[in-house]
């Protein structure tokens, strides 16, 4: 007898994969990942109506404490395994506010240079540049069965549980920002990235590729990005970043790729000016913008234009100023 | 009984004229864009934001004070009369040291300084600092009578130099620049007619003359131009020289140069195709 009720705790140990117990501390449940983040609410609530004043006040007049309660409702006094996408329902709902065609900015690998690149909505309006974006950026939070209070000491990390509050967010922020994506769509991938550019299971492959609109897209254009001085593992027809391109073609989209987008590339020179891929040729002296003084001419300029070529040349070859 | 209805009535109606008559006169109009709506909201949770995920070492700061300290300087107070002591707490809760050879000063130059900042985080301007990061782009200002705070409107500062957001950055700018140590850098604009280098702008005013010689060993000076110009000026001009001469006067060493490479990539960066951006090597598109 005892053989078998042994034999059935393995058993069903053996089965609860789904659901791991985190190691109890002092009477307290531990989890494996970070706490939430201290003063979350005033942090959320000042980036809300930072958003409606100053970033981007055309979206109108939004409750943020409305939008803060629903926010909580979604995951407050709940088991913090057991948070679903569809919990953030009302939430979303009142934070929702239509994206301008052509801003919307996919990506894999690379928060913050799509965060620096786009510039809060002055260039591209990634999620983290949307109202319900701006409600967990770089944020933490989750809260704990029979306690109407946030966890500030852990919280459980995707391994531990996949329904927890952070990762139910993003899936559902990540499913309302592809339906509402319109006109030119653009996706930033990490070309230097180890397992690929193009994560086949990842937020962008599983919940905004099939969230695409078809009827209100017109084309889409991927970056892939390499790291300055990096590997090239991925690139434009190549690998992962092919598998999407076939992907999207196969749904019925116009795509194009480019490799190393200058635009983004010249930001990502910054921490690289050094580097051989960084050298422009606008560095040579301020005689190609004509601040030559208006009294010489003829032979003087050619003398000036001389200097000039010979000095790119020495750029060019010898990034080292 | 009618006469005394009436006498009521007509008492009711002379209070209420007088109620709203007083009300309008009380807020005072001004030229300028009013309080930040949700003002409160907004700085603390920049406060909060900023001890949290930006400057982690200063998370013991305490925000619902700071933000209480700012509302008492300038809350129920004629806007035109602020002075520098109504901050002077505020200061004293709200400023941190700042790293020696990060400071980033700057003049006509706020868009490309803060992408700047931004992206290299190696320097600091008075906007990447707490007083400067909470204040940013917000306007406030006071009216003496109820609801103390005027969102309608704020005084510019052609109707008066001492209203309550003139007042706080020369007195931010002041205490940055007192803080300023080592190789200190300001990003000047090279394509503005009226010169890079002005007297009468907070750098030319309020910064130079409190940059400690003790403290800071050289001034660099970066004079942007705008990608394909105008080329109004450069290291060799007119300003430049006279700022030169400003502040070798005040013993410190000074050095300039002309578009300084990494900002002048991050200027490539909203203009990719032009002329002027064209990358050497041909492996890049």
């Amino acid at each position: 007898m005892m053989k078998s009720f042994f034999l059935s705790l393995l058993v069903g140990l053996l089965f609860s994969k789904d659901y791991v117990k985190p190691t109890e501390i002092d009477g307290k449940k531990k989890w494996k990942g970070e706490g939430t983040t201290p003063n979350l609410e005033s942090i959320v609530i000042g980036r809300c109506y930072e958003y409606i004043r100053i970033v981007n006040p055309s979206i109108g007049e939004k409750n943020c404490t409305e939008i803060w309660e629903a926010f909580k409702k979604a995951f407050i006094n709940k088991d913090p395994c057991n948070i679903l996408p569809s919990d953030y329902e009302l939430f979303i709902n009142l934070a929702l506010h239509t994206i301008p065609p052509n801003k919307s900015l996919f990506w894999e690998n690379n928060h913050l240079l799509v965060t620096s690149y786009s510039d809060r909505t002055r260039r591209y309006m990634p999620l983290c540049d949307t109202l319900i974006g701006s409600f967990g950026d770089f944020l933490n939070w989750c809260g704990q069965a029979n306690d109407t209070g946030f966890n500030y000491d852990s919280c459980p990390n995707t391994e531990e549980c996949e329904n927890n509050a952070v990762e139910s967010f993003w899936k559902i922020a990540s499913i309302t920002y592809a339906k509402q994506s319109s006109g030119v769509i653009y996706v930033m991938l990490n070309g230097s990235a180890i397992g690929g550019a193009y994560p086949v299971k990842g937020f962008f492959a599983d919940y905004e590729v099939p969230n695409f609109q078809k009827d209100r897209i017109s084309r889409i254009e991927i970056w892939v990005m390499d790291d300055i001085g990096g590997p090239d593992l991925d690139s434009c027809g190549r690998g992962s970043v092919q598998i999407l391109e076939e992907r999207l073609k196969t749904m019925g989209y116009d795509i194009t790729c480019i490799d190393n987008y200058k635009s983004v590339l010249l930001l990502k020179c910054l921490d690289y000016l050094n580097h051989s891929d960084c050298s422009i040729v606008s560095s040579a002296p301020s005689t190609q913008r004509g601040l030559v003084s208006p009294h010489r001419g003829g032979s003087w300029s050619r003398l000036i234009y001389t200097i000039f070529v010979a000095f790119v040349f020495e750029i060019c070859f010898n990034p080292l100023n | 009984m009618v006469l005394i209805v009436t006498i009521v009535a007509v008492l009711a109606a002379v209070l209420l004229a007088n109620g709203t008559k007083e009300t309008s006169m009380q807020l005072l109009q001004w030229k300028g864009t009013g309080t930040t709506k949700n003002l409160q909201e907004v700085i603390l949770g920049r406060c909060y934001n900023y001890i949290t995920t930006v400057n982690p070492e200063l998370r013991d700061k305490d925000c619902q004070k700071i933000w209480e300290t700012m509302q008492k300087a300038f809350i129920y107070k004629n806007p035109c009369n602020i002075t520098t002591e109504d901050y002077q707490l505020l200061l004293d809760l709200a400023s941190h040291p700042i790293p020696c050879n990060k400071s980033l000063f700057w003049s006509k130059t706020n868009d490309l300084v803060h992408r700047y900042t931004k992206t290299n985080h190696s320097f600091l301007t008075l906007e990447d600092t707490l007083l400067g990061y909470m204040a940013d782009g917000v306007s406030w200002c006071g009216n003496p009578s109820s609801p103390g705070i005027n969102y309608e409107s704020c005084p510019k500062w052609s109707e008066c130099e001492s209203n309550p957001t003139s007042v706080y950055w020369k007195m931010a700018s002041k205490m940055f620049a007192e803080a300023a140590c080592g190789v200190v850098q300001v990003m000047l604009n090279g394509s503005i007619e009226a010169g890079a280098f002005r007297s009468n702008s907070i750098f030319g005013s309020v910064e130079i003359f409190n940059l400690d010689p003790d403290k800071v060993s050289a001034v660099q000076i970066w004079l942007m131009q705008n990608i394909g110009g105008p080329a109004s000026e450069s290291c060799t001009g007119h300003s430049i020289t006279r700022l030169k001469s400003i502040l070798e006067e005040r013993n410190l060493r000074v050095s300039c140069e002309d578009n300084y490479r990494p900002v002048q990539l991050l200027q490539c960066a909203s203009d990719p195709d032009h002329a002027d951006c064209r990358l050497c090597t041909n492996s890049v598109q």
